[in-house]
């Protein structure tokens, strides 16, 4: 319940029709698309950066929580506001303020959903690139919360690659400006890129600038199978010894491909390992080029099948089974954790080899699919969260999956974010040195801890 | 743990399914003209998940956003786990109607239903000037809305039936009740009785509707088995129409808006382009078309509940007619006509009509 006196004061900062304490809507707001649940004690609907900053003058005086949220598709709990408070729902921001292609420059505001923002450079021939699977709804304040990757991530980088500079109010409610609106930029500390992936712990971002690309017009697509982990994990690093950058290389475990197979009739060889690769570029010689370098490593590396699609269609009908991944292994448990976990390029067979070993050990099902290309696999624990032997398996398998990830001088995740899923396991990918400048720079920003708390760690003494 | 409401035993493991990704919100429309997810398909999918888990009871809080959902199934086409939300929802609001937590939007049309035969409680239905035959080939079924708001429209598609020399007749027809199950209620067999009996009576093969809705209600609810199990078929007039050659023509820039009705919820897409086409070769897609088309915000009881969130939703769809410059909107349900035609602002000088009414008047033009 949150105290009449302040409910009054954030009327007063948003107007009554943008305050909501209302079960319903409290309700919606505990949740994000990971498993964790915390009830917030109200909300606001913001429209400006005067009442961000406002809202956060008074929580910084009251010492209330403020959880920054955009369309709530996280996977680690980011936006769940696990010490309650206030929800900030920034999605009413949601304007495009400046697109300068000569600038290669586009100015957006949190709230923008990311396909709105394709949907605007596409007529310019223009993309930002890091495309995450949640594109049709994420917001590009999230985006930049959890430095958001997707499928391109090898070849085009993630978020953070992309980010110029932003317009951040600070837990004081000071609005601060970062970096610029120029591709080079080295002056004074990088703040812009300490605020990516930061979770909403040091700022509320109200203003991004971001660089945006040029989009390559001609794409090939090629699938290869693979009966032993191990040729797989060969083909992928040889890619990348090959001199060609695949704008994507994807990979389906043995799990994922039954599931689909269960469940779709795409009638998939029944391998250990399925890559699927596109080129991209401005001409079909050009990505054909490529990808008959591709095609050759995939061949020496004793596939079952290399197939390349001779067309638009057979390239979508390819990926359909990469893109139902997703839907299929959500349709199988009631309950799942996707992970995120990354290794360098060259140990994915390992983790890949580990996955399984661990799954078996646990008998729990794992389902792994993923960006072959930047070493980031997404492992999916499926489980029945109603039964309590199951969740102990789940969290059992959890644990290992991250420690095997660290082992292989991986990191607990590449594009999903710490948020309250992996906090504990903070020490185990960081050590006391720097996990204290991160707590220093934490109260530095926001000392009396009231920006998204419960995140990352960084409560902890 | 004994489930507590009726909604949890059918649906409690497609609930479960949600597995809260959101991905909905980019095409629910309450969402999309509210931006409150409380609204959207995910929230309410939380909210009966907490329901089911205990934490929270039914309500009258829950009124609010049980009760404005569409129906239109737009969610449950892009969902990835494929939860049938509309389904879910018209579940809930029948244990939300048990417990007395209803919307009085809803419960109105209820009593209203019980007293008149038809959702507007008029007392005189129009009678388009024609006699009711006592036998024919076909009975043209218009509907409420065809009845008593959308006249035009049912005069224009009669008009365009005498033209082709079908053997129709009207029937006394009273409301389908279909929309009773939708919002919390259940059909009225009073109503559905009379409606079988006249229907049969002139000996019929077939049934055209103007209104998707009632060609749905009379094809799927169990209650008006009877009158399948007589063979009698049931068509929405754009199946009717599509083999015609009808010998009208425009050079107008002409988009069709396809309704949740006959669209998603019946895959009906084919055969109004197939009409519209042959007369409009300057035929363009909206933004958002076939399964993936807006809702006009009308549907699951949402006009008569939530009024401007209703004509906000149909602000969006016109919009899209704006940005690509069609200068006829079509479309084959007279809810869509009557909720589109309501939110258009004076500025957008396009013509929203139903198919059958456009060609209806290329008709008059031509003679």
């Amino acid at each position: 319940m949150i105290d009449e006196r302040i409910k009054q004061d954030l009327i007063q900062i948003v107007g009554q029709q943008n305050y909501t304490d209302n079960l319903i809507d409290m309700v919606s707001y505990s949740y994000d698309a990971s498993e964790h649940r915390a009830r917030p004690s109200c909300a606001v609907w913001v429209e400006n950066t005067a009442q961000v900053s406002e809202v956060m003058k008074l929580a910084n005086r009251e010492k209330i929580p403020v959880t920054p949220r955009g369309a709530g598709t996280g996977l680690s709990g980011l936006s769940v506001p696990a010490h309650a408070g206030i929800v900030m729902d920034l999605t009413r921001m949601n304007r495009i303020l400046e697109l300068r292609i000569e600038d290669r420059l586009a100015v957006v505001q949190p709230g923008l959903i990311y396909a709105d923002l394709e949907k605007a450079l596409a007529p310019h021939g223009f993309f930002f690139p890091p495309d995450p699977s949640s594109g049709k709804v994420c917001t590009m304040g999230g985006t930049v919360g959890t430095n958001a990757g997707g499928v391109k991530g090898a070849k085009y980088g993630t978020t953070r690659d992309y980010v110029l500079g932003l317009e951040v109010v600070l837990a004081d409610g000071r609005v601060m400006r970062t970096g610029g609106k120029t591709i080079k930029n080295v002056s004074g500390y990088d703040l812009t890129r300490l605020m990516v992936a930061s979770e909403g712990t040091l700022g509320i971002v109200t203003e991004i600038a971001l660089k945006i690309n040029p989009k390559p017009t001609v794409t090939t697509t090629a699938m290869a199978t693979f009966n032993d982990l191990e040729d797989a994990g060969r083909a992928v690093a040889e890619v990348m010894r090959s001199g060609i950058l695949p704008s994507v290389l994807e990979i389906l475990g043995r799990e994922t491909i039954l599931a689909i197979n269960q469940n779709t009739d795409l009638n998939l060889p029944e391998v250990e390992a399925l890559l699927l690769a596109e080129t991209d570029g401005y001409t079909k010689e050009e990505t054909d080029f490529q990808m008959d370098k591709v095609a050759e490593v995939f061949r020496r590396n004793n596939p079952g099948m290399v197939k390349l699609a001779a067309s638009q269609g057979e390239a979508a009908d390819l990926w359909k089974a990469r893109k139902s991944a997703y839907a299929v292994l959500a349709r199988i448990k009631t309950h799942f954790v996707l992970e995120d976990v990354t290794v360098p390029i060259g140990k994915v067979p390992a983790l890949l080899k580990g996955i399984q070993a661990i799954a078996k050990k646990h008998d729990i099902q794992i389902a792994t699919f993923g960006h072959a290309g930047d070493g980031n696999l997404h492992p999916q624990i499926l489980y029945d969260g109603y039964d309590p032997e199951q969740v102990k398996k789940m969290e059992a398998a959890s644990d290992e999956l991250f420690k095997l990830a660290i082992s292989l001088e991986g990191t607990l995740t590449g594009e999903h974010g710490i948020g309250l899923s992996k906090a504990a396991y903070m020490t185990l990918e960081h050590d006391a040195v720097s996990l204290d400048m991160m707590r220093t720079i934490k109260r530095a920003f926001d000392p009396n801890n009231i920006l998204n708390p419960g995140k990352m760690a960084l409560d902890a003494a | 743990m004994e489930a507590k409401y009726d909604f949890e035993r059918k649906y409690r493991e497609q609930i479960l399914l949600c597995s809260r990704c959101g991905f909905c919100q980019a095409v629910c429309p309450v969402y999309g003209a509210t931006l409150r997810p409380g609204l959207n398909a995910r929230g309410k999918m939380l909210l009966l998940k907490e329901v089911m888990d205990g934490r929270i009871d039914l309500s009258d809080e829950l009124i609010e956003t049980l009760f404005q959902c569409t129906t239109c199934a737009s969610c449950t086409h892009n969902c990835p786990s494929g939860v049938p939300v509309p389904e879910i929802i018209k579940a809930a609001r029948k244990d939300m109607v048990a417990i007395g937590s209803c919307h009085p939007a809803f419960k109105g049309m209820n009593e209203v239903l019980k007293k008149h035969t038809n959702i507007y409680a008029e007392d005189e239905a129009e009678d388009f000037g024609r006699q009711k035959k006592p036998a024919a080939k076909y009975v043209f079924f218009a509907g409420c809305v065809g009845l008593y708001r959308e006249n035009d429209a049912t005069e224009a598609a009669l008009a365009v039936l005498d033209k082709l020399n079908v053997d129709y007749t009207l029937i006394e027809e009273v409301c389908c009740a279909g929309v009773l199950e939708d919002v919390g209620f259940a059909l009225n067999d009073a109503l559905v009785q009379t409606n079988i009996d006249r229907i049969l009576a002139t000996g019929a093969e077939a049934v055209i509707t103007g209104c998707p809705y009632c060609a749905r209600t009379l094809n799927n609810k169990m209650q008006y088995a009877p009158l399948r199990a007589k063979g009698v078929i049931i068509m929405h007039i754009a199946q009717f129409l599509k083999d015609y050659d009808l010998g009208v023509h425009t050079d107008k820039k002409v988009t069709y808006h396809d309704p949740c009705d006959l669209g998603r919820h019946c895959g009906i897409y084919e055969e109004p382009r197939q009409t519209i086409r042959k007369l409009a070769p300057n035929f363009v897609e909206l933004a958002h078309h076939h399964a993936d088309a807006l809702c006009c915000g009308a549907g699951g009881g949402v006009r008569g509940a939530y009024a401007k969130n209703s004509i906000d939703m149909a602000r969006r769809r016109l919009k899209e007619v704006e940005e690509i410059g069609a200068e006829v909107v079509l479309t084959e349900c007279n809810s869509c006509v009557h909720n589109l035609g309501n939110a258009k602002l004076r500025k957008q000088k396009f013509t929203i009509c139903t198919t059958t009414q456009f060609i209806h008047d290329l008709m008059e033009e031509t003679d």
